[in-house]
């Protein structure tokens, strides 16, 4: 594969985590490392074997492919293969996969000399994901908690546990998150439409620079957050509704057993109004 | 120092999660459904135990059973109810219902003239319109333990169920205006507002207030019960019976048999009572799910109390024998950590047939 004029400078050894030189290479555009190994073996085998429990499935209809976690009885045990036992290998393959692939880009990072904010960023997303299916089961005494894994059965689950809590709106992580989540999707659209809009100008004139992207803000709003100002904004939205999508569904259960509307009778008892 | 102050932080959050850890042992989840589907119930079991606790102290004490005797004239005048059973049985009968109801095993006159218990009145000459609506109310308590079968199963209700030692059970409600959302439970009105068929229409004429009616209605049962929705829907598809658990079944049948006893026995009582006891509009007090239920998923926690007074059964000859299986239950699946408590889990865990 053709590699960029500029790129070979940055192909730099070290860097690495873990496994010294042993994977510190390329194969085509791609860096390997140690956890590029992990991530392609857990990524495969994950992968294998959710094929597998298609086959012994009832269907290969895409839509209703189910694999689902063990029955309670099974607590934090091991289950039977057929009974939520693959559930738990293609779990453990999934946070494999996962870690792997964020040491995997905080090994680039390292070599590059950034920052780690792309696998913290990423780790948020992960972070979501392991409290679903390894926290919350931990906190509750049994695997049989974590989600489904089908497209159809695991949006079943998400509804059914939101109706244990008789109405998960009323979740107040919950309304945090979904809050973060629209204000991500705002701040991304004001963002992307300020730079499409100063580097697509009028026929014939030239693409506005930053002055251009404050003084619209400024006009509009009062105040321009800046370029950089942008993106720390950005990612902290982001990660905060990663964030307390995991609290709201971590607190469901381990810590709060009724309805969310009721939760908000403290609200309702201030001494204010009550 | 801060990092030193960041370890402390970790350290106590660590130390915070791990008390939740442990005390997780807590919480009791009941699965209900396949697993994978989420269909689950949600107790925490101290506060189980304690209301169970709770309950079996306050419950009076089951009378000894009433002696065999020979059938032979009733020495009672008057008795318009309770005409079939034995004198010994009548009187246990009789003080039991003055602990239930009126306070105390000697509290008599709650319901009758002490000069002439036979008296329909005071000696003033005053109807004693509690002794009036007591009688509606055994045969009310008659009719539900042999005709409703489908939905008390072999729970049964006595008096003490709703009333647990007070004149007024809980949950009594009355009409206020048409907001009132209860009044499915007396004029049997439905209360569906999905739409049955897949591709939107005008058909459904239902507005948004009245699906929050709805809500409202089964957030009631759901309070009443001390349950959540997945307790008898599976929210993938409310309005399907095939996906739903049987619990349903038997939350349907107790729909019914509230407007059965809203309809025939209690909305009537409404010339009868004291002005004080009737509502704005000058209704009856009707009961709800909350009325027998107080919380719980069974009554009293599923304690067979009718079964001990057969002068309420009605036209039920045998408590002990099983009901016919008409919807049995899978049997519930139990997370491991509440089988350390088994006292609390059973009485909540539908076991096999269900009620």
């Amino acid at each position: 594969m053709a590699m960029l004029s500029f790129e070979k400078k940055y192909r730099v050894r070290g860097g690495t985590l873990l496994g010294g030189d042993l994977f510190d290479f390329w194969f085509g555009p791609f860096y390997v490392g140690f956890f590029g190994v992990t991530t392609v073996f857990f990524t495969a085998l994950g992968t294998l074997l959710i094929l597998y429990g298609a086959a012994t499935g009832p269907t290969w209809n895409i839509w209703q492919i189910n694999i689902a976690p063990p029955d309670l009885k099974y607590g934090l045990g091991f289950a039977p293969l057929a009974e939520g036992g693959l559930w738990q290998l293609i779990t453990m393959c999934a946070v494999g996969a996962f870690v792997s692939w964020a040491l995997r880009q905080a090994e680039i990072s390292r070599k590059l000399g950034m920052g780690m904010h792309i696998p913290w960023a990423y780790g948020v997303a992960v972070l979501a994901y392991v409290t679903l299916v390894v926290i919350r089961p931990l906190l509750l005494g049994a695997w049989g908690h974590g989600f489904p894994y089908g497209i159809f059965s695991h949006l079943d689950w998400v509804s059914n546990v939101g109706y244990q809590y008789l109405h998960f709106h009323y979740n107040p992580a919950h309304m945090i998150a979904i809050t973060f989540f629209f204000t991500t999707a705002l701040a991304l659209a004001m963002h992307g439409s300020l730079i499409l809009s100063v580097t697509n100008p009028k026929k014939g004139e030239p693409v506005k620079t930053s002055e251009h992207e404050n003084v619209f803000f400024r006009d509009f709003l009062g105040y321009s957050i800046g370029a950089i100002g942008i993106h720390r904004l950005g990612l902290f939205l982001a990660l905060s509704a990663a964030f307390w999508s995991a609290v709201c569904i971590v607190i469901s259960g381990p810590f709060w057993t009724k309805g969310w509307p009721e939760w908000w009778g403290w609200w309702l008892n201030l001494p204010i109004w009550r | 120092m801060r990092s030193a102050r960041l370890t402390a932080l970790a350290v106590l959050s660590l130390l915070a999660t791990g008390c939740q850890f442990f005390g997780s042992k807590d919480r009791v989840v009941v699965q209900k459904g396949q697993r994978g589907t989420a269909m689950e119930i949600n107790y925490v079991a101290a506060a189980q135990q304690a209301g169970l606790e709770d309950m079996a102290r306050k419950l009076p004490a089951i009378l000894p059973p009433a002696p065999e005797m020979p059938p032979g004239p009733s020495p009672y005048q008057n008795l318009q109810v309770l005409n079939d059973v034995s004198v010994a049985e009548f009187n246990r009968t009789m003080t039991s219902m003055a602990t239930w109801v009126a306070g105390g095993a000697g509290n008599c006159a709650y319901c009758h003239n002490i000069a002439n218990f036979a008296a329909d009145t005071y000696p003033d000459g005053k109807e004693i319109y509690t002794k009036a609506v007591a009688r509606r109310m055994i045969a009310m308590t008659r009719k539900i333990n042999s005709e409703w079968t489908e939905h008390i199963g072999n729970t049964g209700v006595t008096c003490y169920t709703c009333h647990m030692g007070k004149p007024l059970p809980s949950g009594l409600w009355f009409y206020t205006d048409e907001n009132q959302i209860l009044r499915h439970y007396l004029d049997g009105a439905g209360a569906r507002v999905t739409t049955r068929q897949i591709a939107p229409s005008n058909a459904n004429r239902t507005s948004v207030k009245q699906t929050e009616w709805t809500y409202a209605l089964m957030i009631s049962q759901s309070n009443s019960l001390g349950v959540n929705c997945t307790f008898c829907h599976n929210s993938r598809q409310f309005a399907s019976w095939e996906q739903a658990p049987p619990q349903r079944v038997t939350a349907f049948a107790g729909i019914q048999m509230l407007r059965d006893i809203n309809t025939n026995y209690l909305a009537p009582l409404a010339s009868v009572y004291h002005p004080s006891r009737l509502g704005p509009k000058g209704d009856a007090p009707k009961a709800q799910c909350l009325t027998c239920h107080n919380g719980v998923y069974k009554p009293l926690y599923g304690f067979q109390m009718a079964k001990h007074y057969p002068a309420l059964w009605g036209g039920r000859t045998d408590w002990s024998s099983p009901l016919p299986p008409a919807y049995t239950t899978p049997v519930a699946v139990v997370a491991p950590e509440s089988s350390a408590a088994p006292a609390v889990a059973a009485p909540v865990v539908p076991g096999p047939g269900g009620r």
